[in-house]
């Protein structure tokens, strides 16, 4: 028996590795470890108040830093009785439209499209690709500054707390992103051409099942307090824990999460299958036109989801900038009870992101963070598998599986930093 | 004669991964940075990564496995210069907020149970100068991009980098903020260090402390204006040992002790 490893696996958030074990050309099994450190986050905030808590958890993750202090802000608010402000509520689906541009730019252009053209990073990329790697930094800039401008600064903003915002974007910087929004909506059009022009490998394609965020009022968009799942049931956000039972599992760090025991998909992907229909103005079209039963089988394909994504966001913004600018500041809502409980459901970057908390007496007394990243560990590893078998059989060279399994990790982007529950466990 | 380009590695431990992250946001910095050093090795970045003697070594993330400490030791032994980058290298961050009060092992099996590990075993968070020898720290949460840019150019220079000695309380100052302490809010910059700009204090909101413990030899002042506002040591540690952890705790240690003896 031997074994094929991706030591350190390159190109992904926190550190993480993939071990196929092989039988001669049979696969034994196809592991995606992780082996980042543990930090038992939702044991630390314990006994904390909701203001520190709202501290500590967005630095679980840098990319998702928004949307874990936006998911951790829904469900504190609804534990403690507090009713957002409707100023809150825009300057808060603005700063998602930022991080959305942000990571889905950073993604899709400098983690994953390296594989697809045959470089080892976007760096590499910049004498044959130039442009393209100059519109992905153009881009991420700009999610950026709108995370920057909405939450006090690129990564870990602390302007987003519970009932409101310390301080509202002025009317000048809300102008400024409306202006750059509109210049940088061809970079995002030419972004989802590439991504439409890249033969995706079969390899990988098996069927599976989709869940992501109901956003309210059958529009688009990254929170809302039901879960849409692709085999077109609809479940209360309150009830995650049936929607992604959480398990130990001997070779990662991270726990796992199945629905009715089967692996499941978070991301762009499963939004635009549960949601694409509801999008609009450009990347109405082009999703219309780039949209395959393949969509529902393929992992890969969630990089061209993400790129028509980032051109819906981007299309939005200028709208949402100018809602913000016309309301005056509120004050910020203060709570109306101290002890409660309450679930926060948004949608990340990467998939769907929970936040449960349960409050007595104004301290933390439970916290439950579910990851996109542990939701689809194990739908990563099932499609790993498939992968590895076929390329196999294919007399595939191994650096090229290699590449295979690297490139299928990727286009999910797992970012490993951000599965809280870290543990290493190997069985014998 | 031309300059050879300094050979520089970036490494990630237990953390968010926001100080590489930061690394990559400097987005009309990062070609010529990428073309001014020679960066053999980030993994968060590229696939073509090559270990060996390294001029610069930039450690973002605590260390908290047997696995990650061999490792930290083996890039120390080949590193001219090791430098921690963000609150988690420097003092551990949040997963090191209670170091030393003895109840990981208790917190750990809340979450695990009683799983065997048998792969790597786990510690309690600790900054990366807990095992080895660290030649410079650039603090944040995360780090910033002025003041990362401002040391790497420094150092491919082949000079020494100037990093901000001071709390918060001065760049609140130099931008003419209202106090948060007089306005009544619970603010944690007199006993952090500066470098983020007092971002929170211009947004009317208190400091978190995210970049840790100032090392300014002034803050005795600073932390006496905490006591007069009616916070006691207790409630200082806990507001602010979230990112600071045991070397918050070991600055208000020190500063009541100097107060003892005065």
């Amino acid at each position: 028996m031997n074994e094929l490893n991706v030591e350190a696996l390159s190109r992904v958030e926190g550190d993480g590795g993939i071990t196929v074990t092989l039988d001669g050309k049979k696969v034994k099994s196809v592991t995606l470890d992780v082996h980042e450190g543990p930090r038992l986050i939702e044991q630390l905030v314990k006994g904390m108040t909701p203001a520190d808590d709202l501290n500590v958890i967005p630095r679980i993750c840098a990319i998702c830093t928004l949307s874990h202090r936006y998911s951790a802000i829904r469900g504190l608010e609804k534990a403690l009785g507090i009713a957002p402000p409707e100023k809150a509520q825009l300057t808060r689906e603005l700063m998602m439209l930022g991080e959305n541009v942000e990571s889905n730019s950073l993604h899709t252009f400098l983690l994953a499209l390296p594989d697809f053209l045959g470089y080892p990073s976007a760096i590499a990329m910049l004498n044959d690709y130039g442009d393209d790697v100059k519109r992905a930094l153009r881009l991420k800039k700009f999610g950026n500054h709108v995370m920057a401008v909405t939450s006090g600064r690129i990564v870990h903003g602390e302007n987003p707390v519970l009932g409101g915002f310390g301080r509202y974007p002025s009317k000048k910087a809300l102008e400024e992103i409306k202006l750059k929004a509109h210049e940088l909506i061809l970079d995002a059009v030419r972004a989802v051409e590439l991504f439409a022009s890249i033969e995706y490998p079969t390899y990988p394609e098996a069927e599976t099942l989709f869940m992501s965020v109901n956003a309210p009022k059958k529009q688009y968009g990254f929170a809302g307090e039901t879960i849409l799942i692709s085999n077109g049931k609809e479940v209360s956000a309150e009830d995650y824990k049936k929607l992604t039972s959480e398990r130990v599992v001997s070779h990662s760090f991270a726990k796992r999460s199945l629905y009715q025991d089967k692996p499941f998909t978070v991301g762009a992907n499963a939004r635009l299958i549960n949601m694409g229909k509801r999008l609009d103005g450009q990347a109405a079209d082009l999703f219309k036109e780039h949209y395959s039963d393949r969509w529902l089988k393929n992992p890969l394909l969630n990089n061209l989801a993400q790129a028509i994504e980032m051109l819906w966001s981007l299309e939005h913004i200028p709208e949402m900038a100018d809602k913000v600018a016309s309301m005056d500041n509120p004050p910020i809502e203060q709570p109306t009870r101290t002890t409660g409980s309450g679930t926060g459901a948004v949608e990340a970057p990467r998939g769907t992101l929970y936040h449960h908390y349960d409050i007595k007496d104004g301290l933390i007394e439970a916290a439950d963070i579910i990851t996109p990243t542990a939701q689809n560990l194990d739908d990563i590893e099932k499609h790993m598998k498939l992968t590895a078998e076929r390329m196999l059989a294919d007399d595939k060279k191994d650096e090229e599986v290699r590449l295979g399994l690297e490139m299928v990790a990727r286009a999910y982007d797992p970012c490993i930093s951000c599965a809280t529950h870290l543990v290493t466990l190997k069985r014998i | 004669m031309t300059r050879q380009s300094p050979k520089i590695g970036i490494y990630g431990f237990t953390g968010c991964a926001g100080d590489q992250l930061m690394i990559l946001n400097c987005e009309d910095q990062l070609v010529d940075l990428f073309g001014a050093t020679e960066i053999r090795s980030f993994v968060m970045a590229k696939s073509d990564n090559h270990e060996g003697e390294l001029d610069v070594a930039l450690i973002e993330g605590s260390i908290s496995t047997e696995e990650q400490l061999k490792r930290l030791k083996e890039i120390r032994e080949r590193s001219k210069v090791m430098i921690a980058i963000g609150t988690c290298a420097c003092h551990g961050g949040p997963q090191a907020m209670k170091l030393g009060e003895g109840k990981w092992d208790e917190m750990y099996k809340k979450v695990y149970g009683n799983a065997k590990i048998n792969v790597s075993k786990a510690f309690e968070a600790q900054p990366i100068d807990a095992f080895v020898k660290v030649d410079m720290y650039i603090p944040g949460c995360p780090i910033d991009k002025g003041e990362f840019l401002g040391a790497v150019s420094k150092l491919v220079a082949g000079r020494h980098p100037y990093l901000y000695k001071f709390p918060v309380c001065t760049e609140c100052r130099w931008k003419e903020n209202p106090c948060m302490l007089y306005a009544g809010k619970f603010c944690g910059g007199p006993l952090t260090k500066a470098g983020c700009g007092a971002i929170c204090p211009s947004h009317n909101l208190p400091c978190v402390g995210c970049w840790g413990p100032t090392d300014d030899l002034n803050v005795s002042s600073e932390y006496e204006l905490l006591k007069e506002k009616g916070y006691n040591p207790d409630d200082i540690l806990k507001k602010i040992r979230k990112f600071g952890g045991a070397k918050v705790a070991q600055l208000v240690k020190d500063l009541e002790k100097k107060e003892a003896k005065a």
